[in-house]
């Protein structure tokens, strides 16, 4: 029907897990993800349409698997990799 | 364009690619409930096309009739969706 | 627990590669990458969510603006919501009989930009997939109980728009002031997964 990221509605993903006192990182890369992200789609690299396209068309299973950080970075590499930022010569 | 308060339909879509229109609220009758102006067109943004802008309406949909019987009795459920998600219904 | 740890260790290095690579191709420098984020958090926090409310508790004007247009009313108190693109900030208020609660189903949108980072929790498949069909059991998970009677509204975050809740002012606090009031907002107060 759709693509693993949409979400609304189904079953069986269990009760929440909630933290108290909660960090707004939970390791060191996620920041790092976080700013990376920001900083690329400031620069007008991407838009954030294609940052969650990119997100949504990683394979079910290890979206379903993986933690909200690393699916950004699974991301983040798919569309460096396709955007060629690698490749673009200094500021 | 709808106004607020206009009865209107969700499509019955199943693209490949990126959409704001979720599964649980396609083919759904809901009411305009608010104007949102209009916004870059999202399903075309996200293929890296430059796209239009495209007037854009939060939604209000009854529990019920999202989730039929197994929905909460007065509850409803808003969403910001694109006019062409959208059609008129009686 | 075991592979939790190993995938943030691979994360960790794919990160460093990704960062190094980025440093070699001159886009920018892991200390840009650090202030950035600094920067970013010492402005976006729940605290502004708090000074937020309370001005909307004390000032009946403000309130009626805030709701009229988020963006606007929160720009008055010096609050800046630029963050990688423009969005709309529509804040829905509770009322008696009527609660709102915030998801984003599709991806995890979240008022950033006003308070930082989104917790854990509500960008969890669980909280995504069960806040638009059971909301009142989410509720429950967090404590706070609603009587049958409250219509209860689900804001599904789908498109460019940043919710923020607008909580009803605790009984009891008529002779608080703006401040004390603002300590009282919490972050899931702002979601809508507790009351205040």
């Amino acid at each position: 029907m759709s693509r693993i990221h949409d979400m609304g509605g189904l079953h069986g993903f269990g009760p929440l897990e909630i933290e108290s006192d909660e960090p707004a990182f939970h390791h060191e890369w996620e920041a790092r993800v976080f700013a990376i992200n920001r900083f690329l789609l400031r620069a007008g690299w991407y838009t954030l349409d294609e940052f969650r396209d990119a997100l949504e068309q990683m394979p079910p299973a290890e979206y379903l698997e993986a933690s909200y950080y690393e699916r950004w970075l699974f991301a983040l590499e798919s569309l460096i990799r396709r955007k060629g930022v690698l490749d673009v010569p200094g500021r | 364009m709808f106004q607020v308060g206009d009865r209107v339909r969700t499509r019955l879509m199943n693209p490949a690619g990126h959409t704001r229109l979720p599964v649980y609220l396609r083919g759904r009758v809901g009411r305009i409930e608010y104007l949102l102006g209009t916004l870059p067109f999202s399903d075309q943004r996200a293929a890296g096309v430059r796209s239009a802008k495209e007037a854009a309406y939060t939604v209000r949909f009854s529990t019920r009739d999202v989730w039929g019987a197994d929905g909460d009795a007065h509850g409803s459920v808003c969403a910001d969706l694109f006019e062409s998600y959208l059609e008129a219904s009686e | 627990m075991s592979h939790v740890h190993e995938a943030s260790g691979s994360a960790a290095n794919r990160v460093k590669t990704l960062v190094g690579a980025l440093e070699d191709a001159h886009v920018l420098t892991e200390r840009e990458l650090d202030a950035s984020i600094e920067a970013f958090l010492s402005r976006a926090q729940p605290a502004n969510g708090g000074r937020i409310v309370a001005r909307a508790w004390v000032d009946p004007e403000f309130r009626r603006r805030l709701l009229a247009d988020g963006n606007a009313a929160v720009a008055e108190l010096g609050i800046d919501l630029a963050h990688w693109a423009p969005v709309k900030l529509r804040v829905v208020a509770n009322e008696p009989g009527r609660h709102n609660l915030i998801v984003c189903t599709l991806c995890s949108c979240y008022p950033l930009a006003l308070l930082g980072p989104s917790p854990a929790w509500y960008k969890s498949n669980a909280y995504r997939s069960r806040a638009v069909r059971d909301p009142r059991g989410v509720l429950a998970e967090f404590g706070t109980q609603l009587g049958d009677d409250v219509e209860i509204t689900v804001w599904d975050s789908t498109a460019e728009v940043r919710y923020l809740v607008l909580p009803q002012r605790p009984a009891g606090t008529k002779r608080a002031t703006e401040d004390a009031l603002a300590a009282l907002v919490t972050r899931n107060g702002l979601i809508g997964t507790a009351l205040v």
